[in-house]
């Protein structure tokens, strides 16, 4: 729909396609669909052949005579090659060993965050909450005091911020952190290992297990909407 | 549908239940000479922005500007959905916003120019008719005053 829009501003377009039934209908002027999972749209990370490939695919479709035109990337990735979507919290038993002490197991992970930080780019997915990893327990108390059907709220959250949607920032904050340190303890680590061992081994994933029941427990949409996103 | 069927039941159906336009055919905008001689943009649905920016909402349809001098660093994603693997982005900012591949295609002299500024909306949305009636037509418009001639449109 977006591409169709620009292109009726006469801007020629090209997208990359992740789920083909719905471009088929949608029918933008030219798209390339992509065997990839979610996530991976170019192909790989740090893998810039592939991701040449996938883009001069993409960019071949500009020069097609007519249109709409939907072209298939002609590269299958293997199953054994394919990472697995991520496991959702609901497909994953917590484990029997889970610590119980999110404060203390945050500021552990932080020193892994620090680390992923310090040895990439710069790059990090932290920080949509608005309040500094190093503050970070604040955030975690607050958590906690949503997973227990408190009435909480925390003096950061701009005025215009729904309450859900700034838990729903926190949450992810949180996870960005683990997420991160995590690849930063297990270099090799994928999504569905990181989600299993989020979800089934921390005590930060069993807050969030609880913090989205309360979400999803109101009346409100607004709050309901939030709890899928933080666990499903 | 060669990927959904190895979908967690709970994302295949959030999915399939997604109600899409349907059309008939597509507009259409011809490049007007060869890539090696355009300018194109990235305007992509992954919910990117710079850091400072306020982060999107649900259900938004607004976008936000992220100029092509910008740092890597300096981008993060508000589209956190469950329906998505975030390692890709984390590990490589390329793996939805290719700016480092579309620099290295303008290097080769393969495409004629990286546009000042990209685009980015948030993806997974029901309601889309104020990016079709007003957002979306103001990006076509900037990208046309930019010197813009095309746009790879990128989902997260």
């Amino acid at each position: 729909m977006l591409a169709r829009t620009l292109e009726n501003a006469g801007i020629a377009t090209t997208s990359i396609s992740m789920v083909r039934e719905h471009t088929e209908k949608t029918k933008p002027p030219r798209a390339l669909f992509v065997p990839f999972p979610f996530g991976y749209a170019l192909g790989r990370p740090n893998d810039s052949d592939l991701q040449h490939r996938v883009l001069r695919a993409a960019l071949d479709l500009l020069a097609e005579p007519t249109g709409p035109v939907l072209r298939d990337f002609p590269e299958e990735a293997g199953p054994a090659d394919e990472p697995a979507a991520p496991t959702q919290a609901s497909g994953i038993a917590p484990g029997g060993a889970v610590a119980d002490d999110p404060a203390l197991e945050t500021t552990q992970m932080r020193r892994y965050h620090e680390q992923w930080v310090a040895g990439g780019d710069g790059r990090t997915a932290f920080g949509l909450c608005g309040i500094p990893a190093t503050r970070f327990r604040g955030v975690v108390r607050f958590l906690q005091a949503v997973a227990a059907g408190e009435e909480a709220d925390m003096e950061e959250r701009p005025a215009e911020l729904p309450l859900p949607s700034f838990i729903r920032y926190c949450a992810d904050d949180w996870k960005a952190l683990y997420w991160e340190g995590r690849m930063a303890m297990k270099p090799t680590a994928g999504g569905d290992e990181i989600a299993r061992w989020f979800w089934g081994e921390t005590a930060a994933g069993q807050v969030l297990r609880r913090v989205r029941d309360r979400l999803d427990a109101s009346d409100d949409p607004r709050w309901k909407a939030a709890a899928f996103g933080v666990a499903r | 549908m060669p990927r959904l069927d190895r979908l967690p039941q709970i994302n295949r159906n959030n999915l399939l239940m997604l109600p899409v336009q349907v059309n008939e055919s597509a507009p259409r905008t011809p490049l007007p000479r060869p890539l090696a001689g355009c300018r194109l943009a990235i305007v992509t649905t992954a919910g990117l922005h710079r850091r400072a920016d306020r982060p999107f909402g649900p259900g938004e349809q607004t976008f936000r500007v992220i100029p092509a001098e910008t740092p890597a660093a300096e981008i993060v994603q508000s589209h956190t959905s469950l329906g998505f693997d975030r390692v890709p982005i984390m590990r490589d900012l390329n793996i939805s916003f290719p700016i480092d591949r579309l620099r290295e295609l303008a290097a080769r002299g393969e495409l004629g120019g990286v546009a000042p500024h990209h685009y980015s909306f948030v993806g997974a949305q029901r309601d889309l008719k104020r990016i079709e009636q007003e957002t979306g037509p103001e990006v076509g418009r900037r990208l046309r005053e930019e010197g813009v001639e095309a746009a790879l449109v990128t989902p997260t």
